[in-house]
């Protein structure tokens, strides 16, 4: 096997197997965290027939969306200093030197792009930017597996390089001055950045875009959040909007005298309740948050009818379960399913209110659903129509 | 460069890792279709092109740059402060450009703040962490010509003989 040399042109030492070596660990563990969230995500918003999402613990997607963004987020330094490091392999000659070598360079283009592609378009979507000729959701969702099975064959690729290189003693050790270090092929430099120092940047610049978004879900740091796309405290009455009722289209219709809930299906009872009808019904408070799949959450105190009364008064079997209509015609999302969980929990509401005040237009009036762990996008506005099933 | 040797590990997760990427592909076709599909392949490649040939010279010229014109003893700081604004710039560039908020013109709720003073807040902080570091590696190397330590301490060595 003949050897491979790299460029002259790279002289720093601190692209070496060993910071490689970390920073893919690191990068392993933050790719795997976010891959399993999102995957979980995306079952709870298309969920298959073997999968039901539970409705508690009441904050659980919250978390589990919030880690998915702040872990993906905090990844852009890692990647971008994991491949700085090995930079110079791209333009090793020979290209490869055995069949397996080809095969696990191969495996790098999707690695790469994948990570890259991932990283930029789960940046951009939290800002609602869209500059891809294609549906974000999908494209994120099927990327994350091609990704992930690359990640895989690196890891098997690198298994045995990374345990020698993190279970050896380090030859280069800073505690070693540099005139004892073993001579490199490269000419000896001082090098005032030594790795330890260049880690704790990589991290310390991953530490630094935490502490200036995470603010966006951790409401005491949102005064902080001076990068992220959203404030939690900021929006008609002091918190975020994500589609609005002139963008749905839908401002006539919910402010129509003619506005009706109705409910329907498979039901003893139809019925119909106009805005007043149901104020008069038994009304029920929640404190729960919704939890954007973007990544910003607020915790509000919601005031509205369980669906579960509504349920029962139309006569509805105990294990029904419910698609959630709204008045917007088009799109993605103008309903959302409550499987016999979310339909039956004490707290999952049809609310008018928010915070002592009729809700927003822009928040949903006059009513929207409102219930325990569930995405953002699936606690849909301006509901118009209970579909029981 | 010693020519990589491939173990028991690679061969078992190389069936696991492709099986999983050629889901992610056969999905991606099936769930968007071929057209659709075919953008999402150029964006990948996008991808990969814009960082290892547009991205990475940059980063690798600014970093050769900065290694060679700083002084020993703020090239450190330097170095993690330049790292850190880049990424902090990255992450907050399209709310800087208002993409995003373009789409939006009715939702004053996303990218409410004024991203400049922003921006330049948290750099400012960046900037004020490296100063502090520089001023702490200063003073410990004054202390360490006055009183030599009896070793080394590991991973913090601006006082070490040349």
């Amino acid at each position: 096997m003949r050897e491979q040399t790299t460029p002259r042109v790279f002289t720093s030492d601190l692209r070496d197997e060993r910071n490689a070596a970390l920073l893919g660990v690191a990068l392993g563990v933050t790719f795997t965290v976010c891959f399993v969230t999102g995957v979980l995500s995306h079952l709870i918003q298309d969920p298959p027939s073997w999968f039901q999402w539970p409705s508690r613990p009441a904050g659980l997607y919250r978390v589990t969306q919030g880690v998915h963004v702040a872990t993906g987020l905090a990844s852009i330094p890692l990647l971008l200093a994991k491949l700085w490091v090995v930079f110079p392999k791209l333009f090793a000659w020979p290209p490869f030197s055995s069949v397996a070598h080809l095969v696990e360079r191969l495996t790098i283009f999707p690695l790469v792009a994948g990570g890259v592609f991932e990283l930029f378009t789960g940046l951009a979507d939290t800002h609602l930017w869209y500059p891809w000729p294609f549906g974000f959701r999908a494209a994120h969702y099927w990327v994350a597996w091609i990704t992930i099975g690359a990640l895989v064959v690196h890891i098997g690729a690198k298994w045995a390089t990374t345990r020698s290189v993190l279970f050896v003693r380090d030859p280069t050790d800073a505690y070693l001055s540099v005139a004892e270090r073993p001579s490199g092929t490269h000419r000896q430099r001082e090098s005032a950045f030594d790795r330890r120092t260049f880690l704790a940047s990589v991290f310390a610049a991953a530490g630094a875009v935490t502490v200036f978004t995470v603010g966006q879900t951790v409401s005491p740091l949102r005064k902080l959040a001076l990068l992220a796309p959203r404030r939690p405290d900021t929006g008609p009455q002091g918190f975020p909007v994500n589609r609005t009722a002139a963008t749905a289209g839908v401002v006539e219709g919910a402010r129509s005298p003619e506005y009706r809930l109705l409910v329907e299906g498979k039901v003893r009872r139809k019925l119909v309740f106009t805005r007043d009808q149901l104020l008069a019904m038994p009304q029920h408070e929640a404190t729960l948050p919704i939890s954007c799949v973007e990544g910003w959450s607020t915790t509000q105190r919601w005031r509205g009818v369980r669906v579960r009364d509504l349920l029962d008064r139309a006569g509805a079997d105990s294990a029904a379960e419910v698609r959630v209509h709204s008045l917007q015609r088009r799109r993605a999302y103008r309903f959302s399913d409550l499987n016999r969980w979310h339909a039956h929990d004490p707290d999952t509401l049809l609310a008018l209110e928010v915070n002592g005040e009729p809700l927003d237009i822009d928040h949903g009036y006059p009513l929207r659903l409102i219930g325990p762990n569930r995405p953002g996008v699936m606690q849909t506005k301006w509901v118009t129509r209970l579909a029981v099933r | 460069m010693i020519p990589p040797r491939y173990g028991r590990a690679f061969w078992i997760a190389l069936p696991i890792g492709t099986a999983l990427m050629a889901f992610g592909a056969v999905g991606l076709v099936g769930d968007m279709g071929v057209g659709a599909g075919a953008k999402v392949g150029s964006w990948l490649v996008g991808a990969d092109v814009a960082h290892d040939f547009v991205l990475a010279p940059i980063a690798c010229l600014v970093g050769a740059a900065a290694a060679r014109a700083l002084p020993r003893w703020c090239r450190a700081p330097t170095q993690a402060a330049l790292l850190t604004s880049g990424v902090l710039l990255i992450v907050v560039f399209p709310a800087l450009r208002g993409f995003g908020r373009d789409q939006v013109p009715d939702n004053p709720s996303v990218q409410p703040l004024d991203y400049t003073t922003a921006t330049l807040t948290a750099l400012a902080a960046v900037w004020a962490a490296a100063g502090v570091w520089v001023v702490v590696r200063l003073a410990t190397a004054a202390r360490g010509r006055r009183r030599p330590p009896s070793r080394a301490t590991p991973g913090d060595h601006p006082t070490s003989p040349r």
